[in-house]
Formats: C-alpha cells, sequence, structure tokens
C-alpha cells in the first residue's frame, strides 16, 4: 500500500468554484476506487484558486480480486443418473470457458443447480488509474466551462500541468493535451510535503488563519470583532499564504452610508471594512498573498483607489440629497416595470391600493395606514436615484437612508427597506407590520403581474422570480401571522392591474393558488409524514398561517393511535364515496334511516358534530382529530361490516352515502386529506 | 528605473508585442467602445486563421464621462488591445512579462487574477477570463474568447486589453490621470481634460436625442442594405455608428430599461450579420 497524489494545476478558478470542486473531486476518488476494488485508507482534497489537490493515504496496489458466481441448468439437466455430463452441461461449461470438472452444484429455492464461480482479473492499480483520472477530473463539472486549445477539453479555466504520483511513480495520462510532469525520485508524500511548505495548502486551516489574524488585529486595536462571512470565504480563494495589511482612508468618506462603503470597500477592492461601537472607522484591511511586498506602496494605493471610488459615491449622495427622496417620485414614469405592464409610477398607484386594502382587511389602525400609505408612494423611488444607479444591490438601503433624509417618519423609512424582505431563501424578514404589508402588496402585484402577463418559470430557469417571490409571500405571512384570505388578495391584484394582464382572472387565481400550493410543499421540511403537507393542502390553503398550524399541530400527532384512527375515518368514507356512481349526494334524510347500525353511525354525527367544528374553528386541532377519530372509528369498522353501502335502492344509497360525505367533510374540508396519507394502518 | 511616461508605455508595448510576432495595427477611425470592435479583434477572430496583433484603441464609453471630476473615469481613454489566436499554453507568464517590461516589480507588488467572464453584448462576443488587479487597481481585462457575434469560435483567442492609464498611475505613482505625464512635462490633463468636460456636457445635456434616434435608424437600415449588397467592411462602420448613436442616447437617459435589450439586439444582429458575410465572403476568396 502506497499513498497516492494527484495535482491539477490551473489558471486562476473562480473563487466560489473551488470549494464545490474539491468536495466533488473527493467523492469522485471515494465512489471510483470503491467501484473499482482499490483498497484506501483516508482521502483528503485540498488546494487553492490555482491548484486541486487529491491524496489518498495507503492506496492498494492491486484491484481486490473478485469472484462471481454463475448459475446454470438444473442439475438433473446437466448431468444424468450416473452423473455423467449431458450435452447440456457440456455446452454450460463450455459457454462459460471452464472444464466440466469445474461445475459445482448448489441448493436453490428451486432444487439443485449447476453454477461456476468465475474470477475476474485483478488489475494493477497505475493501470487503473490511467482511465480513471481523466474520467474523474471530468466529472468535477463547473457551472460555466470553456475550451482553450483543440483538444476539445473543457475545463472551467485552462488546465496548466498535471502531477500524478502513486509513491514514486509517475502516472502517464494526459488531460487534453497537457501530459502529467515526470517527477523524478520523489514519492507522492515528500512532494506534498514540499507543496504544504510554499503556502497553506488547506483550504480550511487557510480560512481560519484568516480569520484568527483579522480578528487578533481587531482586538489589539480595540475595534469590533467581526469578520465577513461571504468576503473571507472568497479571500481565502484569493491567496495561498495570507499576509495582512491594515490602512486607513480620510475621514470625510464616513459620512457616506455605511452599506455604501461596505459595497464598495468589500465588492470592488475585496476588502474588509472595521467598525467600532458597530460604527465604522476610517481603517481597512487587506489580506494579500505572499510575503517581502512593498507593503507600504501597497498601502496607499490601496486607499488612493479606494478614495478614488468613495469619491464617486460621495459625490451620487451629495446629489441626491439635494432633493427629497418625494421628489424623485414622478421619475418612476419614465421606468418601465416590465413589458406589457407598465410603468413603475404605476406600480406604485397599485401597491397604495393593495396595501391599504390589506391593512383594512387586518385592522391596521388609522395613523399606521397613513404611514403605510406613504411608504408605499416611496419605496421605489430610490431606483432612480444616483446611488442605486451605480449600486444596483442598495435598493431599499439607500430608500431608507434618504427617507430618514428628507425628514420621514422611522417606521415609514423602515417599511422601505424592508419592503425587499426576503431577497433569498435564508434571507431575513420584515419585522414591522408596516414593513410586512408592503413586502406582500410588492410580491403578490409581481406574481399576478408576470403570471398575468404569460411569464412563467421553466424547469428550474425563474428568471423573473415568480416562485421566489411566492415563496416570499408565504414566509412573510407566517412569520407575522397574518390572517389574510389569499383568494381576496390575489382578487384585489388582479383588479388593480385593471385590464393589462392577458390571462382570465379565473385561470389566473388558479395559477397563482397552484404555485402558492407547489412552493408550501418546500416549506415545513420536518413535517411526518411528508405526505402530511399534501393533505392539509388538499382542504384549504387559503389561510397561510392555518396551513402551517394545521400541518405542525399534525405532524406532531401522526404516529398517535387517535391520528390514525380519525385517518382511517378519512380514508374509508373517501373510498366510498370515489366509488360511488350517484352523482348527486345531497343531505342525509333521517327517516330513511333503516339498518340499527347505520342510525348509530348518524347519532356518531348528530351527537359529535358540532363540539368537533367548534374545535376546529378554535384551532384545537389536536383535540379535534383525536373526538373525530373516536367519534367514528370503531362504529363506522362496525357499519362497514354489516351494512351494504351500495344498496339497490337508490334512495337508500344515496341516503347512505350522504352520510359518508358529512362525516368526511366534517374533517377534510378545514383540516386535511387524512386519505392522502399512505398506509394507514391502525 | 526612470518612470516611463504614457508615451513610452505604448512605445514598450509595441515593441514587447512586436516581438512576439504581433502586427502593430494603428487604432480605428470610428468612435467605438472598447479594442474588441477594431476588425483586427472583431473579424479576425473568426475564422480558421492564425492572427496576433496589438495596437491602441481610443474608446468612448458615454456613460462614464464625470466632467474631469473623478480621478478614475473618464468618458474617452485609451486601451492597448493584443489578440493571440489561437492562444498559447503560456500566455499568462508572457503577460506577466510584459508587466516587468515596463518595470513593475512584481515581487513588491501583488498581482491578481480576479474572475471576469467578459461580455460584448452588443457584439455578441463573450469569453471567460479575468479582471487584472495589481494591488486591488484594475489595470487590465483578460478573456479567453469563446463567441464572437454569436459564432462558436474555432480557434480560441486570447484578448488582453491594458488600461493604458491605470498602468500609468501605478507606474508613474499618480493617483488623479489627469496628472499623468504623457511625455516631456506636457500631462495627460493638458491634452484631454477640457475635451473630457466638453464631451462629458455634450454626451449627458447636449447631444439631440432626436438626432441620434433618427441617425440610429439611418445607420441600422444603411448597415443591412450595405450587408446585402456584399459590402462587409462599409457595413459594419455603420454598425459601430449605430452602436456608438445608442451609446449616446443612453447617456443622455433617452433608453428607458425596457427599450435598452432591444436596442442592443438590433446592433446585435447587425454585427453578426457582418461575421457570416466574412466567413462567407472568405469561403469564396
Amino acid at each position: 500500500m502506497k499513498d497516492f497524489l494527484l495535482e491539477i494545476n490551473v489558471e486562476e478558478l473562480p473563487t466560489s468554484y473551488v470549494r464545490p470542486a474539491l468536495d466533488k473531486l473527493k467523492n469522485a476518488f471515494i465512489e471510483r476506487l470503491n467501484r473499482e476494488r482499490i483498497g484506501h485508507g483516508d482521502i483528503s482534497a485540498f488546494g487553492t484558486a490555482g491548484a486541486l489537490i487529491c491524496y489518498v493515504k495507503d492506496m492498494s496496489l492491486k484491484q481486490e480480486e473478485l469472484s462471481q458466481e454463475i448459475s446454470g441448468p438444473p442439475k438433473k439437466i446437466a448431468f444424468d443418473e450416473n452423473g455423467n455430463p449431458t450435452p447440456q452441461g457440456i455446452g454450460f461449461a463450455k459457454n462459460q470457458g471452464v472444464d466440466i470438472k469445474d461445475l459445482k452444484i448448489k441448493q436453490m429455492p428451486k432444487g439443485e443447480y449447476v453454477f461456476i464461480v468465475k474470477k475476474i482479473k485483478s488489475r494493477p492499480a497505475k493501470e487503473v488509474l490511467r482511465n480513471l483520472i481523466p474520467e474523474i477530473v471530468k466529472s468535477i463539472g463547473f457551472p460555466k466551462t470553456m475550451k482553450w486549445d483543440d483538444s476539445g477539453m473543457r475545463f472551467a479555466r485552462p488546465i496548466e500541468s498535471i502531477v500524478v504520483l502513486l509513491d514514486k511513480e509517475n502516472i502517464k495520462i494526459k488531460l487534453g493535451n497537457v501530459p502529467a510532469k515526470v517527477i523524478k525520485g520523489t514519492s507522492a508524500g515528500a512532494y506534498l510535503k514540499k507543496l504544504e511548505k510554499a503556502c497553506i495548502l488547506d483550504q480550511d486551516k487557510r480560512k481560519t488563519e484568516i480569520c484568527n489574524m483579522i480578528k487578533s488585529i481587531q482586538k489589539k486595536l480595540g475595534l469590533d470583532e467581526y469578520v465577513d462571512k461571504n468576503l473571507l470565504e472568497e479571500t481565502n480563494f484569493l491567496v495561498k499564504s495570507p499576509v495582512l495589511m491594515i490602512g486607513d482612508f480620510d475621514k470625510k468618506y464616513l459620512m457616506i452610508p455605511r452599506d455604501v462603503l461596505a459595497a464598495s470597500m468589500s465588492k470592488h477592492q475585496r476588502i474588509f471594512t472595521l467598525s467600532k461601537n458597530n460604527k465604522l472607522v476610517n481603517k481597512f484591511i487587506a489580506v494579500i498573498d505572499g510575503k517581502g511586498r512593498n507593503i507600504a506602496k501597497m498601502k496607499k494605493q490601496y486607499a488612493n483607489i479606494l478614495e478614488a471610488r468613495l469619491k464617486d459615491s460621495l459625490f451620487f449622495y451629495n446629489e441626491d440629497i439635494k432633493k427629497p427622496l418625494s421628489a424623485q417620485t414622478l421619475k418612476l414614469k419614465d421606468l418601465i416595470f416590465q413589458k406589457d405592464l407598465g410603468n413603475m409610477f404605476e406600480k406604485i398607484q397599485r401597491l397604495e391600493e393593495l396595501s391599504s386594502f390589506i391593512s383594512e382587511r387586518i385592522n391596521i389602525d388609522a395613523a399606521k395606514r397613513e404611514d403605510i400609505r406613504k411608504a408605499a408612494y416611496l419605496c421605489k423611488s430610490d431606483l432612480v436615484t444616483q446611488m442605486v444607479g451605480e449600486f444596483p444591490s442598495l435598493q431599499g438601503a439607500m430608500g431608507m437612508e434618504y427617507a430618514l433624509k428628507s425628514g420621514e417618519k422611522k417606521s415609514v423609512a423602515i417599511a422601505i427597506k424592508e419592503h425587499y424582505l426576503p431577497k433569498g431563501l435564508d434571507d431575513s424578514l420584515p419585522e414591522t407590520i408596516e414593513g410586512a404589508i408592503l413586502a406582500i402588496s410588492d410580491r403578490i402585484d409581481n406574481i399576478v403581474g408576470l403570471l398575468g402577463s404569460g411569464i412563467e418559470p421553466k424547469g428550474s430557469f425563474d428568471p423573473f422570480g415568480v416562485r421566489r417571490n411566492t415563496q416570499g409571500l408565504i414566509q412573510i405571512l407566517n412569520h407575522k401571522s397574518l390572517r389574510l384570505e389569499l383568494s381576496s388578495l390575489i382578487k384585489k391584484a388582479i383588479e388593480s392591474y385593471k385590464g393589462k394582464l392577458k390571462i382570465s382572472q379565473e385561470e389566473l387565481e388558479k395559477k397563482v393558488i397552484n404555485y402558492t400550493k407547489e412552493r408550501l410543499e418546500f416549506l415545513a421540511p420536518d413535517t411526518r409524514p411528508i405526505e402530511l403537507k399534501q393533505a392539509v393542502l388538499k382542504s384549504d390553503c387559503n389561510d397561510i398561517v392555518g396551513v402551517f398550524k394545521r400541518v405542525e399541530a399534525l405532524s406532531e400527532i401522526s404516529a398517535e393511535k387517535y391520528f390514525l384512527k380519525a385517518a382511517k375515518v378519512c380514508e374509508r368514507t373517501s373510498n366510498i364515496l370515489k366509488g360511488a356512481k350517484s352523482a348527486n349526494i345531497g343531505a342525509v334524510n333521517e327517516s330513511l334511516l333503516k339498518e340499527d347500525l347505520e342510525k348509530e353511525v348518524w347519532r356518531a354525527y348528530t351527537t359529535n358534530s358540532a363540539a368537533i367544528k367548534n374545535l376546529i374553528k378554535e384551532e384545537r386541532y389536536k383535540e379535534a382529530t383525536k373526538a373525530y377519530g373516536e367519534a367514528f372509528f370503531e362504529t363506522l369498522h362496525r357499519f362497514f361490516d354489516k351494512v351494504l353501502v351500495n344498496a339497490e335502492d337508490n334512495a337508500l344509497r344515496e341516503n347512505r352515502l350522504a352520510m359518508m360525505q358529512a362525516i368526511n367533510e366534517l374533517y377534510t374540508n378545514d383540516v386535511a386529506d387524512l386519505a392522502m396519507l399512505p398506509q394507514i394502518v391502525v | 528605473m526612470k518612470k516611463l511616461t504614457f508615451q513610452e508605455v505604448i512605445e514598450k508595448l509595441n515593441k514587447f508585442w512586436s516581438a512576439r510576432g504581433c502586427i502593430i495595427v494603428e487604432p480605428l477611425d470610428t468612435e467605438v467602445g472598447a479594442g474588441t470592435f477594431h476588425p483586427a479583434t472583431f473579424f479576425k477572430s473568426l475564422g480558421k486563421e492564425k492572427w496576433r496583433a496589438a495596437y491602441v484603441q481610443p474608446s468612448r464609453r458615454p456613460c462614464d464621462g464625470r466632467y474631469a471630476d473623478n480621478p478614475l473615469r473618464l468618458q474617452h481613454y485609451y486601451q492597448y488591445q493584443v489578440i493571440i489566436k489561437p492562444t498559447v499554453p503560456d500566455i499568462k507568464k508572457i503577460y506577466l512579462d510584459s508587466l516587468k517590461a515596463l518595470g513593475i516589480d512584481l515581487k513588491a507588488h501583488e498581482v491578481r487574477f480576479v474572475e471576469d467572464d467578459w461580455e460584448s453584448p452588443t457584439l455578441g462576443a463573450s469569453g471567460l477570463g479575468w479582471e487584472v488587479w495589481l494591488d486591488s487597481l484594475e489595470i487590465t481585462q483578460f478573456t479567453y474568447f469563446q463567441q464572437v457575434a454569436g459564432i462558436e469560435l474555432d480557434l480560441v483567442p486570447c484578448e488582453i486589453t491594458y488600461g493604458l492609464e491605470r498602468i500609468c498611475m501605478f507606474i508613474q505613482e499618480r493617483f488623479n490621470l489627469f496628472d499623468l505625464e504623457w511625455h516631456n512635462g506636457v500631462t495627460y490633463g493638458d491634452i484631454h481634460k477640457q475635451h473630457e468636460i466638453e464631451y462629458s456636457k455634450y454626451n449627458f445635456e447636449e447631444a439631440s436625442i432626436e438626432m441620434y434616434s433618427k441617425m440610429f435608424e439611418y445607420f441600422e437600415k444603411e448597415a443591412n442594405r450595405l450587408v446585402d449588397s456584399g459590402l462587409m467592411y462599409p457595413a459594419y462602420s455603420f454598425v459601430l455608428k449605430a452602436s456608438h448613436a445608442f451609446n449616446v442616447l443612453d447617456a443622455r437617459g433617452a433608453i428607458s430599461q425596457n427599450e435598452r435589450p432591444r436596442y442592443i439586439a438590433r446592433v446585435r444582429s447587425l454585427a453578426k450579420r457582418c461575421a457570416e458575410l466574412y466567413l462567407n465572403n472568405k469561403l469564396t476568396l
């Protein structure tokens, strides 16, 4: 057993590609070595933007031997009574390329059979690796690849060189036009040591090192100990041997809003902002690569470039605050929202309408309503400011900043910023009610507008964010526990487009509801059983908060006996209704109840239904489920045993079906259609 | 080592790339947004012939004007463009050598290759590569072209675009580009400051929207007509004029978010027609 090393030297990969590539490299080695029966110890992958390395400890030099059993005809066909091979027996041996005496007998469930044991030859590891490595490298896969020569090889950036060592032996392979380098007299282990001397090769070690260096400087200078996670990860793959440099810039730029400063520093120069008591200071940390640099000159250079950029930002900022934010709003008339959907000014008019509709529905007091209306009027105005023109990612943050500068109320300013939340799946949600209502209005307006003009996600491609908007809408409603009827919100949103939409109201409503259901399925991942979400959604998803409440409550009791009883009641009644031929099932007619058992079922209904309905109304779902299961499970069981629901007599049959329907809908209409759960066993 | 003047930087680069087999081409005499628009890059990237060229290209980006107020931004500046087709395995090392040839000490300073996949939507050109940072100052765009005019390339060219002003800022240690020494004590500002101020004013405030809108239509029509009659170079020059008219309209704020992609698509489809004509003409030659 020997150690193995693969090194792929590549022109600088995009920083975000390196970690996933290393993970894939490692997994590909594990998977393929196992597949090829090559024994191995620990496998690790590490590297930088310029080198991907995989190191395998204690690799076997040969594939493990494998023997395979191949069974043939039954013994009594392959051999005659005297134990001599028949033509069939000889044929099987010949086909498999073995001697007749190698045929063995085995007891199988159907009797005795002939079989052979075939040995699969084991090849030397280096021979297997020669084919395996190109396959592994190709399997890495990147978001974007390129070609650079006539070999047809694709990779994220051109491959410069490769080294493949199995202990001291060079394995001769080629990736595209690049042959493996010849390394003389160096073992894989020694080669790795040499690489490790030149830089910090291990990405996790390097990251910790950078983080610790930054924190120790922050501590020394009495600054807040905070390291931007994303920038740290990016920086980690911009350098190999991190060295820290601390620089400063002119204090006057600190008047620029924090978000702008941070964007300029971290995005454009990849340098870390520093703060004291949560206020930025006029200093930065840059992580550079390698020792022996001219730090004094570099520092000056970083600071000068930073100041040149900040000068631009300061210019924009000063231009923007010359006028109040509301002075920008009319300019939204020149900004298109979406093709066929008019301009942004029309959009904010709809947002005013929608947010006041929501405020009314959930009984927001008059003063807050006025703030929400104001925030709706101002929420898109920062889009036409110079700063957001330059830094689009600052939308919302600048709106808030400028609103405050213009003397707007704090709650209005915060709502402007919050109405863009959540920006993604894991982003934070609006905390103020003003922000939440505006965010809901903006999302439903986007969803209805996009779907209504025929823009729909295709597969995983959702360029306008229909799904993102829907998911955000659901999350906000749930987060703020807003009991809002979804269908009336959709109707209102459609109405506020005043006939601009291509798709009919009915069809559009259905589409929006469908996307909502689809997104709901992605939320509440801990639900057990998983089908429970479907079951709850089948009942009613007009009230998102209610959906979450039901999913949560039922998930907690899904292993209880009474839950399973309730599920069984749903299932049995639903099955009988599915099979029913009668189209018109009406109300139960008590005078038609004939058998004692059916009278008993109906009595169970009349005595319990009001209480169950009440429990449901009070959202005491656990108790409702228990009451439901206990009221009907046994009674129905006896009933189904003895009474034929689908009786010959039409009136009798329809009455029994009506009873089944009443029982079924008592629960499934407002809680969950538990018949959708798999394998309900009480 | 004496600090190179703007003029000397160009001389050094010409000498450096000339020694590596590049034809030193002269700038294109039409307004363009980047060196890529020069036929020596746009057309020559297409087809199966090898090609190496280098040249200075004055470039105009009307939206980037800052009335000579910003130390880093200009609406008219100079690119030094190198095109090596097909690319060679040690092209990155050669590029770093070119920086050394300009007297830049790469041990004392840090060169960083930061992912930036360059794209010119109007030319339908795109590639993978980097912005090259010298102590966090972006000095070069380095791209392996994959497509030009929407056509997948047979031979992958490497395009190296130096920002001449930025490199001079570093070499001369001056952090305002108007203070750069062009030569003999004459500054970049002496030559260009007034030009910058006037053109910023013109692009943002004065350019006639009506005239440029009409011109765009005329140029587009003329380009199409010329492609129809097989005159590739004249057709292409009208594509460039249309592209510049679009840029001026954009700076004037006359193009809404919604119209933008449509204008770009119109220029791109003209560029594509020219590229197809170029490939066709070569077949019949």
